[in-house]
């Protein structure tokens, strides 16, 4: 504000401030704090000065002792009881209408006091059983009324009335025996007060727009309709547009495509008739030539050889469709083709589904065989899932997906992390088959399989088997005993199992194999793979010594953000 | 400042020189100024429209600084003939060169003469809606003639005063006034010519959203009804309402409480009555305690209804503008209920679709239930409804005294019950927090605090104090226990409108 001399620190709406009672603070201090700065009111500015408003404002704030005066509405002197004689029932629900003021109110002409003193006047003259009632003369003048509205609109101008021939359609929906007696003397009362009103409507009515330039300032045409509002261009309506038209592009290619297809079908069945008629000939021709030189064989070269024949009656049993190579459709004179190259389609999708069915039942059975008799080390173990059960947070699928590793860490799906960094692929040929650890026909039999899941806390688990592993650190003692463990399947090949591992000469040997590169690499992150996904990067070559351990049930955990010391054949991203 | 000076408050009079002189009944004539009686005191009121009745002349008087609805008829008696009348100085001379030289001389005192002007003009014009004055018709007319003898040019540029108001009436901040004065002739003028299609502009502001009008042309007519007979009621109106103009004659109107059609005579009334069905608002019931009821009612879809409404509420809404119809609006209308249905207290309009994020367009409480705490009930719904939705919102503007009074009373007594609250936990709180936990916008909780004068710059930051007398105020209307609204018996979803409704006018 311009009037301010201090300037204070800007009041963010997001400041906290302190809430204090006007006693908590100073009063005389209080007293200069309050700035007297002009506040918009929001009223219109010509009325702000208005000398009861400002009365009000002066009073400050909520004091209702001051008031701004109105004209006071009075009590009517009409006779509402009468007037409004219809009594309410209140729902026990809330109410819900949807009617219309115009369906709720009935006849739509209301008579007025003049038309009062006419139908008065003219009833007199009447027998008490031919006098027009109230409710008929008001349905014939709305008749009249509406009948003028659509055939002249435009009467006050124009100044047309409408003839009593042209409001005889309409009156005829009435009560004829009750109102036709009566209706040519209304409407000459009709017209009368028509004219007397310049040809407008009986019903006092709103001034709408008439589209002339008075309408602009006039102050009685009101609700004017408002245009069409031009639709926003956005993008997403554009995208939309955008989107519908290449359907419809896409829909009418499929179609031109379709009908370009069976175009060429004909051609081929044409060329087919022609082949077969140029056969027929010439097997004609070779008849006469065997029956001129008199060879007498049967006429079995003469008609199509069996196999075909059997051909014909077999497709639609199996409802297979016949190979591509071979052109003959089996046509059938009532031309049926067409159909049964439906039935065969949809037979060959359901084929195709039984099998894809039957291959992951296949599947799910293998898994189960894999599983059994799993054993899991882990401190607090979890069950191996039993059967084919359909559990989310243990996911089958992902065997299938460990077995096929990736070619690279970085082509990886983004959304999930990857299970594991595996072997370049060129010295990993058959996909399922992980060549970081020794191969041997024991384990070519019985292929290392993998599980990755998902544990509790985010915890990444990788289940392995058929698998030779590291030792474990000895240093856990609990565990200590597996390691000595006989393993029966893989007994023959572990032949330095017997030596002492604190053999003077055995140690010495060690120490002069060289670090591996992938021990190497733990020192240098930069050759380590990109991303900080948990990845395994298993040595190209495993010392012997390590892989000579292990056991057909081990595992190996994860855990993304520490590194888990437990496994050197593992490793963490940087 | 005094009660006649400033800048924003002179409907009546100016620094303009005016002629003076002594007037009598049969030479007194619109556009003058005299000395009128009301409420037993002197007062001046400039004359706006004159009218024979039985009993003799009468004169349409607006009073200085008073709100147009205590404009009324008065008799040759209360004027005082002894004073010195000021003439409607001849308005069609001085006006424009007169104008520019000010502008350039000392641009913030042209703006009271401006409006003055501006204001004859446009009384003038709304005359043509007074129907009921048959002698002063000629006279009226020959000014007209007059006035477009004088000068089209000058029509021209009256237009463009009158917008150049407009263009300063949105924008309220306080700082407006003294925008004006940095102002040179060469911007001032170029700000004419931008503003001369402000009416344009206001139209089409209209046309796609809001319902209040700041334009004066549209506000400031005289009344043409002048009884209403409504349910148990009569009404005087305090605005001018565009009902048929024949209605201008009546000496009284009837409108039928419940489905608010309109009569200009007892007999069509009284046998609309004995068809008429509806018992309450055309529409679904969305909240019900034992005192009142909500009914939600589709502009478009009762379009006839909502147009009755309006026309009712437009006579006791000045701003109010019917220029376009109903249809994007959605009208929450509360009722009370006894044997004879659902009755009409007061409701709120709200657009299908703000896009100056309102709660509430028009709102209004019927004069016959005003002072009853009714208006605070409908403030209150109007923010249940705007909590539902998850929004924040805020009356659009311009509002009425009446309507900035009930406003601001709402405000001030929820901020501080919260901050009653917030002072006794020992916590401190955000304009933001207050803002959500209301559902009002920060403006208007920044305003409130302003006005109440509790936002205060103390020892380096800045802290809210409760002021003694609002803490003792509030306490004391706690125990009078007023009716608030039960937000657990709303039964409302927001109502969902697609594409295709915006694009084909809701």
């Amino acid at each position: 504000m311009a009037t301010r001399k201090v300037r204070y620190k800007k009041l963010s709406v997001k400041t906290p401030l302190t809430v204090l009672r006007e006693d908590q603070i100073d009063p005389t201090e209080y007293e200069s704090l309050t700035n007297e700065g002009q506040i918009s009111t929001g009223v219109d500015h010509a009325e702000e000065n208005e000398y009861h408003l400002q009365a009000v404002l002066q009073g400050a704030g909520v004091a209702a002792d001051k008031e701004i005066p109105v004209p006071p509405p009075e009590e009517s002197t009409l006779n509402f009881d009468h007037l409004y004689r219809q009594k309410f029932s209140k729902t026990s629900t809330y109410i819900r209408f949807s009617q219309t003021v115009e369906e709720c109110i009935g006849c739509m002409y209301d008579m007025t006091e003049e038309d009062d003193v006419f139908l008065k006047s003219y009833n007199q003259k009447r027998p008490a059983s031919t006098q027009l009632s109230e409710d008929d003369f008001e349905r014939v003048m709305e008749v009249f009324e509406d009948t003028a509205y659509i055939r002249t609109p435009f009467a006050s101008v124009d100044q047309t009335i409408v003839s009593y021939d042209e409001m005889f359609q309409g009156l005829q929906e009435l009560d004829a025996a009750k109102v036709m007696p009566h209706a040519k003397q209304v409407y000459e009362y009709w017209k009368t007060r028509r004219q007397a009103l310049g040809n407008r409507p009986l019903h006092p009515t709103l001034k709408f727009e008439l589209h002339q330039e008075s309408d602009e300032q006039d102050p009685f045409v009101c609700f004017r309709r408002r245009e069409v509002r031009q639709t926003r261009k956005t993008r997403a309506r554009d995208v939309q547009s955008a989107d519908k038209l290449k359907r419809l592009r896409k829909e009418l290619e499929e179609g031109r495509q379709l009908i370009l297809a069976a175009h060429g079908r004909e051609l081929l069945k044409l060329e087919m008739l022609k082949t077969d008629r140029a056969i027929y000939d010439q097997r004609a021709v070779l008849k006469d030539h065997k029956i001129r030189l008199g060879i007498k064989t049967d006429d079995e070269d003469l008609v199509n050889q069996k196999p075909q024949k059997r051909k014909a009656p077999e497709a639609p049993a199996v409802q297979r469709p016949p190979p591509p190579a071979q052109l003959r459709l089996p046509v059938r004179p009532d031309g049926r083709t067409a159909e049964a190259d439906l039935a065969q389609l949809s037979d060959r999708l359901a084929e195709k589904e039984n099998e894809l069915r039957a291959d992951i039942a296949k599947k799910v059975q293998n898994h189960s065989e894999w599983n059994k008799g799993h054993v899991d080390l882990t401190r607090g173990p979890l069950s191996p899932v039993r059967g084919p059960r359909l559990d989310i947070s243990f996911r089958p699928a992902k065997t299938q997906y460990l077995m096929t590793p990736p070619a690279s860490a970085s082509s990886g799906s983004l959304e999930e992390p990857m299970p594991m960094d595996l072997d370049e692929p060129e010295h990993a040929p058959p996909a399922f088959k992980f060549r970081g650890v020794a191969q041997d026909e024991q384990s070519m039999a019985n292929p290392p399989a993998y599980r990755r899941r998902i544990g509790r806390l985010n915890r990444l688990w990788i289940d392995r088997r058929g698998l030779t592993s590291p030792p474990r650190d000895s240093s856990d003692a609990l565990s200590d005993q597996w390691k000595y463990d006989q393993s029966s399947d893989d007994e023959e090949d572990v032949p330095i199992y017997e030596v002492d591992p604190f053999d003077t000469r055995a140690l010495k040997f060690r120490a002069s194999i060289p670090l591996p590169a992938w021990l190497l690499s733990r020192a240098h992150p930069a050759t380590a793979p990109v991303g900080n996904r948990p990845s395994i990067l298993p040595p190209p070559t495993l010392p012997q010594t390590i892989t000579q351990l292990h056991s057909t049930q081990n595992q190996t955990t994860i855990t993304p953000p520490p590194a888990p010391r437990t496994s050197p054949s593992m490793k963490t991203g940087p | 400042m005094g009660p006649k000076g400033g800048v924003g408050d002179a409907p009546v009079g100016s620094d303009t020189p005016r002629q003076k002189g002594k007037a009598t009944p049969d030479t007194l004539k619109i556009g003058c100024i005299a000395l009128v009686t009301k409420d037993g005191q002197p007062r001046r009121a400039e004359i706006l429209s004159i009218r024979e009745t039985k009993s003799g002349r009468q004169f349409y008087c607006n009073f200085d600084n008073f709100n147009k609805r205590l404009d009324e008829w008065v008799p040759v008696a209360r004027i005082d003939f002894d004073q010195d009348v000021d003439w409607p100085s001849l308005e069609k001379e001085k006006p424009k060169d007169n104008k520019v030289k000010k502008a350039s001389a000392a641009p913030k005192r042209a703006q009271p003469s401006k409006k003055a002007q501006k204001k004859v003009g446009k009384r003038e014009q709304s005359v043509a809606s007074e129907g009921q004055t048959p002698h002063p018709w000629t006279e009226f007319t020959e000014n007209l003639a007059q006035a477009k003898a004088q000068g089209k040019a000058e029509d021209v540029e009256d237009k463009a005063v009158a917008s150049l108001e407009i263009g300063g009436t949105p924008g309220v901040g306080p700082d407006e006034m003294e925008l004006d004065e940095d102002e040179t002739p060469a911007e001032l003028a170029k700000k004419e010519r931008t503003a001369s299609f402000s009416r344009e502009e206001e139209i089409e502001k209209l046309r796609t959203s809001g319902s209040m009008t700041q334009n004066p042309t549209e506000i400031s007519r005289i009344r043409n009804i002048s009884k209403v007979e409504f349910g148990k009621w009569v009404l005087f109106p305090w605005y001018f309402s565009p009902y048929p103009e024949v209605f201008s004659q009546e000496d009284r109107i009837f409108l039928c409480e419940f489905c608010l059609s309109y009569y200009g005579d007892l007999k069509s009334f009284s046998r609309h009555r004995e068809k008429c069905t509806l018992q309450h608002p055309p529409g679904n019931e969305i909240y019900r305690d034992d005192f009142v009821s909500f009914f939600e009612i589709d502009g478009r879809r009762q379009r006839t209804w909502c147009r009755n409404l309006c026309l009712v509420s437009k006579m006791f809404l000045d701003h109010k503008t019917l220029y376009y119809d109903v249809d994007p609006f959605l009208f929450y209308v509360m009722t009370t209920r006894d044997d004879r249905g659902c009755h009409l207290i007061g409701y709120f309009s709200k657009e299908k679709e703000s896009t100056d994020g309102y709660n509430v367009a028009c709102i209004l409480t019927l004069p016959q239930y005003q002072r009853k705490g009714y208006g605070r009930l409908l403030i209150q719904f109007s923010y249940e409804l705007s909590k539902i939705e998850g929004k924040l919102g805020s009356p659009e503007k311009p509002l009425s005294d009446l309507g900035l009074l009930s406003y601001r009373q709402y405000w001030s007594e929820n901020i501080v019950d919260l901050l009653l609250g917030y002072s006794e936990r020992d916590e401190k709180c955000t304009i933001e927090g207050i803002a959500s936990h209301l559902a009002m916008t920060t403006q208007d909780v920044e305003h409130t605090l302003q006005a109440l004068k509790m936002q205060v710059y103390h020892k380096g930051e800045h802290k809210i104090v409760v002021p003694e007398k609002l803490r003792q105020q509030r306490e004391k209307s706690k125990l009078k226990q007023k009716r608030l609204i039960d937000s657990e018996r709303i039964q409302w979803k927001p109502p969902v409108f697609t594409a295709s409704n915006r694009t084909w006018g809701w």
